[in-house]
């Protein structure tokens, strides 16, 4: 027997033996896979299958509308509203959470005093429920004795006190301040975890390079939290696209439709106003640009790295 | 060996878990009485002396009046132990749905037209109680109850709600403790409310409030600037016999748009919710005028008015005389005090209930039986359903003996009212108007281009 047939030998058990490992391991995932397959996909298909009708819910009577849903909802103008905001909204939340929380996490990467006690102050909005903070926040916004205004009339700033939920032009921005607030502590955590990877080489070597630190930040530290990034802005961009809570819990949508989501328009079409089937067609686009978008950010992640 | 059994114990695993998934969700379906409604299945529901325990899930009116309907229920069926569940008017809809592919609910609250919990929609899952309603009253019962109740809660030829009773709008209340304690009486015309804000301004006190984000109560107020100019316009354009565009409306719409412009509404307004904010803020007696309807008269009694400003966050709560008065008018023409009203909710049986007798007994009780009616009448919450039935003064206390008048005149007022709050009101609309009212109250849209796009979306709904 030569070598040769006894590296193919061993190759070819190798490779048995993971197939082998890869058929038992089949029984591990099944309970899961059933789980995924018949609540994850059965629900998108029916919901897909909602999309086709035209049905309040609860009525015997179901008409079968085709395509009409998805035509109509091009058609819709607050759709495109909802679309619009989604987009404001995830291009100054994501710039600004991204800010402050890379900016954060290396300030606490220096030889700051009472870091641990900083850190719980800034990611405790992350754990706090909406549900909960939702009326405190429509408390400090209130335009009569809201806190917000309270302060900016005593401090003599009384002509930039506001009705800030009342004003179309100020109610998305109070959401997305908001937003960031609960937010940044997640994404100041994460920075934090990914600068702790960076090699402390690194930064040495840059130090003595010359480089000093908003260079070492710039050209070190920041290529070295891209995947963090990356990460951030895809589970941003789908979590702008979800947005429900906030605008719901502090504006319900309004005044009018200026806080108005594709989540807050498939709660009040599905729900308030009996339209489940076009709920189920806006739910549906909601999913396909949720998976449009991650895809397209991973594929230019990939091109960028290469 | 060991891969063979332990291939067989997850195959047999997952057929467990198999089955288990499609005992679930088949149980939902055979978990409920399956007797299904025929409309002539009714479970008797006198001499329902066996021990029962029902939920009534509703968004209204909540304690105390719940209580004391229940505490009247028991005095004549005691062994039925009935559970209030009171959820948010908003969220009714949301949590409603679900629960009635269960037997998680026995008695829910249904209401007119396009509202929460319509009963256009939600009437499907309730018991048809015709028959039963006609071995109560006999068969001339729908002379016996208002044809406001009868006529929005039949739905396809099937009672799917006994109505409690009826609610009317078009008027507003007043802190009258506030208007007395600055020497003002309620105004009558545009002007006099502009004074009348002035002064309470000029002492630190808020004048009117409206939850102007809550479109709802928009719509009340809307409508009565309509009727203001025009009685019954409002009626004719949801039938589509005028059009939105109409100078009626338009004359309406700018007359709500002063009213923020004016600075009658408070500022902030289109931000504010109705409930709880405009509520808390009136109970607060941080101002001294609200849009509401009948429903606020049970805070004449110190009972429910205590109970109110506790929800409103006031500590060690004094309760304070609030009366009704007519909208003042802003038109000139003398059309104020024209109310509009509906059946405010109705009580329906769920098709899932396992305790179908139990609960037909309730809602029988509460919308057709003179001591349920009376119960109803004695809160002040509503104008009773069953004719005949009024409050029993003797058994109310009131914050203000004066009041007791200023209510008699107001139900009086409302029973002279002939056209529907939300009952021709279909979904739709209730959007669009609420759409058209939002838009020229923060000045997003002009009142012409707002009812431009009402009536394109009044022709597109069909």
């Amino acid at each position: 027997m030569t070598q040769a047939t006894v590296a193919t030998r061993t190759e070819a058990a190798r490779k048995k033996g993971q197939k082998r490992l890869q058929h038992s391991g089949l029984p591990w995932i099944l309970p899961a896979m059933i789980l995924v397959v018949g609540l994850i996909y059965y629900s998108v298909g029916y919901t897909g299958y909602l999309s086709t009708l035209d049905w309040n819910g609860t009525s015997p009577t179901v008409k079968h509308v085709g395509a009409a849903n998805f035509v109509q909802l091009l058609h819709d103008k607050v759709i495109r509203q909802a679309l619009w905001h989604t987009l404001i909204f995830y291009v100054v939340t994501f710039t600004v959470q991204t800010t402050l929380g890379f900016t954060l996490a290396a300030l606490l990467h220096s030889k700051l005093k009472l870091r641990t006690l900083h850190k719980v102050i800034i990611f405790v909005p992350t754990v706090l429920a909406p549900a909960t903070m939702g009326p405190t926040f429509r408390l400090m916004f209130s335009a009569d004795d809201g806190i917000i205004n309270k302060g900016l009339r005593a401090i003599g700033l009384d002509s930039l006190a506001h009705p800030w939920l009342a004003d179309p032009k100020t109610a998305l921005p109070s959401i997305m301040v908001v937003t960031i607030w609960q937010w940044t502590g997640m994404t100041f955590i994460l920075f934090f975890a990914a600068m702790s990877q960076i090699e402390p080489e690194l930064l040495e070597a840059a130090r003595l390079d010359g480089a000093g630190n908003l260079r070492t930040l710039w050209y070190v530290v920041w290529p070295g939290c891209r995947g963090t990034t990356i990460a951030l802005a895809i589970l941003g961009l789908i979590g702008a696209l979800k947005t429900f809570d906030w605008p719901w819990l502090i504006t319900v949508g309004g005044p009018g439709r200026a806080t108005e989501f594709l989540g807050t328009n498939i709660y009040r079409e599905a729900i308030r106003e009996y339209h489940l089937g076009y709920g189920a067609a806006v739910s549906l686009v909601l999913l396909v640009l949720a998976v449009c978008g991650s895809i397209l950010m991973t594929v230019v992640n990939r091109r960028s790295t290469k | 060996m060991k891969s063979t059994g332990f291939k067989k114990t997850m195959v047999a695993g997952i057929a467990v878990l198999g089955l288990v998934a499609v005992t679930a969700c088949s149980g939902g379906k055979d978990g409920g009485d399956s007797s299904g409604d025929s409309g002539s299945d009714a479970v008797a529901p006198a001499g329902t002396d066996a021990e029962a325990s029902i939920i009534w899930w509703g968004w209204t009116p909540g304690p105390p009046a719940t209580d004391h309907y229940i505490e009247a229920f028991n005095a004549v069926y005691p062994n039925i132990k009935v559970e209030w569940k009171q959820l948010d008017i908003d969220g009714y809809n949301a949590a409603i749905a679900p629960a009635l592919g269960t037997d998680t609910v026995d008695v829910y609250e249904m209401s007119a037209g396009s509202a929460n919990g319509g009963a256009e929609v939600y009437g499907v899952n309730a018991f048809d109680l015709t028959a039963d309603v006609e071995a109560a009253l006999g068969a001339d019962w729908k002379d016996k109850l208002s044809p406001l109740g009868v006529d929005y809660m039949t739905v396809d030829g099937r009672l799917v709600s006994l109505s409690a009773g009826a609610v009317y709008a078009g008027n507003l209340w007043i802190n009258e403790d506030l208007f007395n304690q600055y020497g003002l009486t309620p105004p009558k015309t545009y002007d006099e409310w502009k004074s009348v804000c002035a002064t309470f301004k000029e002492n630190g006190v808020g004048c009117f409030v409206q939850g102007a984000n809550q479109g709802a109560f928009n719509i009340d107020t809307y409508h009565e600037l309509v009727e203001q100019v025009s009685p019954g316009a409002f009626d004719k354009a949801l039938a589509k016999e005028v059009a939105w565009t109409d100078d009626v409306f338009l004359q309406a719409m700018n007359n709500w748009k002063a009213l923020f412009d004016d600075g009658i509404m408070q500022e902030g307004a289109a931000g504010l919710m109705q409930y709880p904010e405009a509520n808390n803020l009136f109970l607060q007696q941080k101002y001294a005028m609200v849009m509401m309807g009948t429903w606020y008269t049970m805070n004449v009694q110190p009972e429910a008015m205590i109970t109110a400003m506790e929800s409103a966050g006031v500590s060690n709560p004094v309760p304070f005389t609030i009366a009704p008065i007519d909208f003042p008018d802003m038109v000139g023409k003398g059309n104020t005090g024209i109310m509009f009203g509906d059946a405010d909710y109705g009580v329906g049986v769920s098709l899932k209930s396992k305790n179908a007798a139990a609960s037909k007994a309730f809602a029988l009780f509460l919308g057709t039986s003179e001591e349920g009616q009376q119960a109803v009448a004695d809160s002040l919450n509503l104008i009773p359903a069953l004719a005949g039935i009024t409050p029993n003064w003797d058994n109310i206390e009131l914050v203000n003996d004066s009041q007791k008048q200023t209510v008699q005149d107001l139900f009086a007022h409302a029973n002279e009212a002939t056209s529907p709050r939300f009952g021709n009101i279909n979904a739709d609309m209730n959007d669009a108007l609420m759409m058209a009212l939002s838009n020229v109250a923060t000045g997003t849209a002009t009142p012409e281009k707002a009812l431009a796009e009402l009536q394109s979306q009044a022709e597109s709904v069909g």
